[in-house]
């Protein structure tokens, strides 16, 4: 059967502007341009580690520049913003069944939130006590 | 019925005019009265040139998917009464449009032709004849139930980018479909739904925008279940490496 | 009956993207915490982060761990986000994308986990 004419809208590269679902998505999919650039400083402060003292020095220098702080201010933004997004994404891929029932959404979140919340205290916490 | 809501609908008449244009109607309305009623008042009094569709006015067919403010909606299960002065129906998005309101769903029909959404099973234990039926515990259903409330909308479809992108993409409906039978306790099918499913424009299309699941007027979260079909599309990519 | 032709490098992108973007959500927040904002910020005395103590720590063992969880699988998911955002905005070719993504995410997994393993063994 011959089909009917027809026309297809065609999508613009703009696309996501069109719907705050879409905004919040990009925005979602943009936290790892700030994770990049930390990984990068890491990379550095390993290399740093192994190069020796001075490197060190220099590279505690670098991290403590004003715009580096800022901008890991934004990577640590980043991360709690994909980790908001992430969350409660699991119980819906994973979802942990007992019999016919189904795992409260919000406790696997509350119980992924704990964890990033020990996770991070430990840290400061074990530096703290080196100091 | 004292109040009336002026709607712009999207035409597209190709024997008139090459492009879409918009043309505005003057609607009553009150409490009760859904975007699929104003449709029909439009064709019933106003311009019977007015092409769409609609069957069940019950959130139960799938028919009557358009797009209202460039949201992907069900006509009749959408009330006028939620929206301000700004009414805009056009067609559901990123399938080719043949009239008005009218699109083509075939390719939406092929993808769900790919996964073979049925229950397959050749197994010598299947049922056979009259009296003899499968058993389903009620935890084997929860497993797969809310996956089976499709309807086969396709709002899905309008709502995802990606296969606004790439019409070879699977979608969400489709994979959904797959998931729905992979889970099914009766089915023996899941290997020849795989294949499809672990192509590149299967389940690897999707990064998990999620307005799929946003839109479905049937809480399917059909996002949920393309993300499992990833969990279960690399278990198969597995298996069929180490088997050469 | 059509022909399937299964993505076969798909999963392990994937897989390393969703390690990644747990060690993102759970690992990362730690650790931009202590050595992006209390260490430069000296909130943490800076006897905290003394080189010689540190050396054996950062080259040694916890180091494989966070070279692997603070920066090889996190690059893997960031960049796994930028060759999907590239192909969502209609930038370049996705065979090509492939290779620079990861690509990049290989050579920041090799810098970070290979420096720890030259000084572990
Ligand atoms: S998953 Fe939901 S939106 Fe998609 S076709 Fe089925 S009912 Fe419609
Ligand atoms: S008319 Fe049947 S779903 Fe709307």
């Amino acid at each position: 059967m011959q089909k009917p004419a027809s026309y297809r809208p065609s999508m613009s590269r703009r696309w996501w502007l069109q719907h705050q679902h879409f905004v919040l998505y990009m925005l979602r999919e943009a936290t790892v341009v700030p994770l990049v650039f930390f990984a990068g400083c890491m990379i550095a402060g390993l290399w740093a580690l192994n190069s020796g003292a001075e490197a060190w020095v220099s590279w505690q220098a670098f991290m403590a520049n004003p715009l580096v702080i800022l901008i890991n201010l934004l990577t640590l933004a980043a991360s709690l913003f994909h980790a908001a997004t992430f969350f409660p994404l699991m119980p819906r891929v994973m979802p942990i069944r007992i019999g016919a029932k189904t795992l409260p959404v919000n406790a696997i979140v509350g119980g992924m939130w704990a964890v990033v919340a020990i996770i991070a205290i430990a840290l400061v916490a074990y530096f703290i006590w080196r100091a | 019925m004292s109040q009336t809501k002026s709607i712009r609908v999207q035409r597209y008449l190709p024997e008139q005019e090459p492009e879409p244009f918009w043309q505005n109607y003057e609607v009553p309305f009150d409490e009760s009265t859904s975007i699929l009623d104003a449709l029909n008042y439009i064709k019933d009094e106003l311009d019977n040139t007015l092409s769409y569709r609609w069957s069940c006015r019950m959130a139960i067919c799938g028919s009557c998917g358009v797009m209202v403010n460039g949201i992907p909606k069900l006509g009749c299960k959408t009330f006028l009464r939620e929206y301000g002065t700004r009414v805009d129906i056009s067609a559901l998005a990123h399938f080719p449009v043949e009239r008005d309101l009218v699109v083509d769903m075939d390719i939406f029909m092929e993808h769900l032709e790919a996964v073979k959404p049925y229950i397959i099973d050749k197994s010598k234990g299947r049922p056979t004849g009259e009296s003899d039926t499968y058993r389903q515990t009620p935890a084997q259903m929860a497993r797969y139930h809310q996956f089976s409330n499709c309807i086969n909308c396709g709002l899905c479809y309008a709502a995802c980018p990606q296969f606004g992108l790439n019409n070879q993409f699977l979608g969400p409906a489709a994979i959904t479909l797959a998931q729905r039978y992979n889970l099914d306790n009766r089915d023996k099918g899941k290997r020849e739904r795989m294949a499809a499913l672990s192509e590149h424009d299967g389940v690897w299309s999707c990064t998990f925008v999620g307005f799929c699941s946003t839109v479905c007027p049937k809480h399917v979260d059909p996002a949920a279940a393309v993300n499992q079909g990833k969990i279960e599309a690399a278990k198969y990519t597995l298996i069929n490496l180490l088997n050469g | 009956m059509m022909k399937h032709h299964i993505a076969k490098d798909e999963p392990l992108w994937w897989a390393l993207f969703s390690a990644g973007g747990i060690c993102f959500a759970m690992l990362v927040p730690a650790a931009i915490l202590v050595f992006g904002l209390l260490m430069p910020m000296g909130i943490i005395p800076a006897s905290a982060f003394d080189y010689e103590s540190l050396r054996g720590l950062g080259l040694g063992w916890p180091g494989l761990i966070f070279a692997g969880g603070v920066i090889a699988l996190p690059a893997f998911h960031a960049l796994h986000r930028i060759r999907h955002s590239c192909a969502d905005l209609m930038l370049g070719k996705e065979s090509v994308n492939k290779v620079w993504a990861y690509g990049l995410a290989s050579l920041m997994s090799l810098m970070a986990v290979g420096v720890v393993l030259v000084n572990l063994f």
